[in-house]
């Protein structure tokens, strides 16, 4: 009687190491258990399955009112004060700016011009660093760059297409080499607004492990206060004068959306990894001279969202978990940016 | 059942694979076993054709006549190696190649499963498939460690350490299919042996002549850890003439080598336990993979982890098909309508 039990019980843990192995390969293969066995729940299983969304509702709902994930201490004075700025979405903006907002646009650099001029976020291009026989930097234990780039990079499109506001491109999908003068022309050939290069650290000479965001500009302030000068002088302007503004206004969003862009991707990265690892360090928003940053004519970030010379760093980038939740910071930041004033911007599971 | 089993045979030929740096295996449902060292060469040019007779050499073939031969081990690490677009080709005509070791009837439909390490990421498993699935007709991916487990019946409570040429593959088995916290891979494996072996002997015979297909030899005949009561040595030329060598003590020294690494992780890999598991875990760690033949190696893992708590490491009986005869197994258990959608 034992032996048929133990047996009953051994064919049962077979087939489910069975069933695994054919949903790992359909992982593998994209079709993300899409056609996994048809089997159909009985009434426990729906009730168990109902119970559960219901708590997550609430969980959701208790998050998002209480702002757990980005408590509001924590948020920078600019993200923070965000509460009275204008959101793309608002139309009461387009149309009749107010001598306010034509203050502020010229005066406050906190506020972004894209929303000043009400502008909207449609096309999202991912661009996953390396590629190829470019393998980006490696991991003492093999890890490739260009291999969790594009892993954390697919995860982070999916995340976004699930929001169902966005089109969503990358400027690779495979391992394959993309010069980067190419990944310019992709995001302008799909007409992006908004880019963002997935990169990884390596930090040779300190065993440390940290996270940074880039975006392009030798002194986005510099910019700035040209603009505004450029907008207080009293003189009439002549066709090229008007054709140079507008360029320099082009680059001056550029600039100043990009550095709001990197200062919520640098934020939501650094303060949910600290939740996970308590001794990652922040390195900030920086500026650099990174070419496919410069070719992009949309906000554009390069975010360093992890080290690989770290040792412990890179056997944590071996867990699917990790990656996917680097994906979701990322989101988070992504959707903290757009600020769209509802609970998307929360970095959900 | 039985008779549509049968019919399955009949027009399905099952095969398990494990594609290895160094030595790639395949078993067959038709009972065929066979295997060729993972290397590939391509005549040069039309005169090495002529003189060799054949479009594409194989593993023992091709490491003779490498001379003449764009020659390629085209695996790294257990993964393709990047950036040479003649690996992937080289990579297919292994594949190819065992497949026609494993002598299909015209026809006959291939269903096969292929191992992989046990880390590899998603877009490794990719390029591996993309290799294979051109000479198959359904094909499942697993990890080698896990199929060696399966193919031995350690379902549960077990350690499965694949010690091969690129890397070492740890899995534990629980009853489920491993999740990625149950796997883990490291790259001190026996190409890291060759590496310190090669370099504790350009050390020791500076004068001496050899290279790292020598030095990997010396290494699969004479491998071994802790004390052993005989001599060992080798025949090495010096200026052309051929003079034996005493190698023991470097032999030692470079297997001795990946002791550190394999015992950390080990007990990293067990701690990751409910102290219950650990237990059940500790005594029952199964050793697979070329570097379960180093002599010794068992016993030195049994005692290291001795300090933890008692435990029985053991390796299994074949070493070179372990790997091939699990994912075997895998390949004959998958019912067919897992087969049918891939």
């Amino acid at each position: 009687m034992i032996s048929v039990f133990s047996r009953n019980s051994e064919l049962k843990v077979r087939e489910a190491i069975l069933k695994g192995v054919y949903e790992e390969n359909l992982v593998i293969l994209g079709k993300g258990g899409s056609r996994r066995t048809k089997q159909s729940l009985s009434f426990r299983k729906r009730f168990f399955v109902f119970l559960l969304l219901s708590l997550t509702a609430l969980f959701i709902h208790e998050n998002y009112v209480a702002n757990k994930i980005f408590p509001q201490e924590q948020l920078t004075a600019n993200t923070a004060a965000r509460g009275a700025v204008v959101r793309p979405g608002d139309t009461s903006f387009v149309g009749e700016p107010d001598a306010s907002l034509y203050n502020a646009f010229l005066g406050n650099q906190e506020v972004p011009l894209s929303r000043v001029f009400g502008l909207g976020v449609q096309t999202i291009m991912i661009d996953a660093g390396h590629g190829g026989s470019d393998s980006g930097t490696r991991g003492k234990m093999g890890t490739m760059e260009k291999d969790v780039t594009l892993d954390i990079a697919t995860r982070l499109k999916a995340r976004l297409l699930r929001t169902g506001k966005y089109r969503v491109v990358m400027t690779r999908e495979d391992d394959s080499k993309i010069s980067l003068s190419r990944r310019v022309d992709m995001a302008r050939d799909a007409k992006a607004d908004l880019f963002i290069s997935v990169h990884l650290n390596y930090l040779p000479r300190k065993p440390i492990n940290i996270v940074e965001t880039y975006y392009f500009g030798t002194s986005s302030d510099d910019t700035a206060i040209m603009l505004a000068q450029k907008e207080n002088a009293d003189s009439e302007y002549t066709m090229s004068d008007f054709k140079e503004i507008i360029e320099k206004i082009g680059k001056t969003m550029k600039l100043q959306e990009s550095k709001e862009f990197a200062t919520a991707i640098q934020k939501n990265l650094f303060l949910n990894s600290r939740q996970h690892n308590g001794a990652i360090q922040d390195f900030g928003v920086k500026r650099a001279p990174f070419v496919v940053l410069l070719g992009v004519d949309v906000p554009a970030v390069l975010a360093e969202v992890s080290c690989l010379s770290n040792r412990e760093e890179e056997i944590e980038l071996a867990s699917e978990a990790h990656r996917e939740n680097i994906a979701r910071y990322l989101e988070a930041g992504i959707l903290d940016y757009l600020d769209k004033g509802d609970i998307t911007h929360e970095a959900k599971r | 059942m039985k008779q549509k089993d049968e019919q399955n045979q009949d027009t399905i030929l099952f095969v398990g694979i494990d594609l290895g740096t160094s030595r790639s295996s395949i078993c067959a449902s038709n009972q065929t076993r066979e295997w060729i060292e993972s290397f590939v060469g391509w005549p040069k040019d039309f005169i090495a054709q002529q003189v060799i007779g054949k479009p594409v050499l194989f593993g023992a073939e091709a490491l003779e006549n490498r001379l003449s031969l764009d020659f390629y081990r085209p695996l790294e690490r257990g993964i393709i190696k990047e950036g040479i677009e003649r690996n992937d080709e080289a990579v297919k005509e292994i594949i190819r190649h065992l497949i026609d070791l494993a002598k299909p009837r015209p026809g006959q439909k291939i269903h096969a499963v292929v191992g992989v390490p046990a880390d590899s990421l998603k877009v490794n498993k990719l390029a591996i498939r993309k290799a294979v699935a051109d000479y198959v007709h359904a094909l499942m991916v697993v990890s080698e460690p896990f199929a060696v487990a399966y193919g031995m019946n350690l379902l549960n409570n077990s350690l499965v350490i694949d010690i091969g040429a690129g890397t070492t593959d740890f899995c534990i088995m629980h009853g489920t299919i491993p999740s990625e916290e149950d796997q883990k891979t490291i790259l001190i494996a026996g190409d890291y042996i060759d590496e310190q072996l090669f370099s504790y002997l350009s050390e020791k015979y500076p004068n001496a002549k050899f290279n790292k297909n020598m030095v990997r030899q010396f290494k699969e005949r004479f491998s071994f850890v802790r004390e052993i009561p005989e001599d060992i040595s080798a025949e090495i030329p010096v200026d052309g003439k051929p003079v034996m060598h005493d190698i023991k003590n470097e032999i030692r020294r470079a297997c001795e080598s990946i002791l550190p690494a394999l015992t950390e992780t080990t007990t990293e890999m067990i701690a990751r336990f409910d102290p219950e598991f650990q237990v059940k875990i500790k005594n029952n760690i199964v050793l697979a993979g070329g570097g379960s033949l180093i002599r010794g190696i068992a016993e030195y893992l049994q005692d290291a982890l001795k300090e933890y708590g008692p435990c029985k490491v053991t390796c299994v009986a074949d070493a070179l098909f372990a790997g091939s005869d699990g994912s075997l197994k895998l390949a004959q258990d998958m019912p067919p309508k897992y087969w049918e959608t891939l």
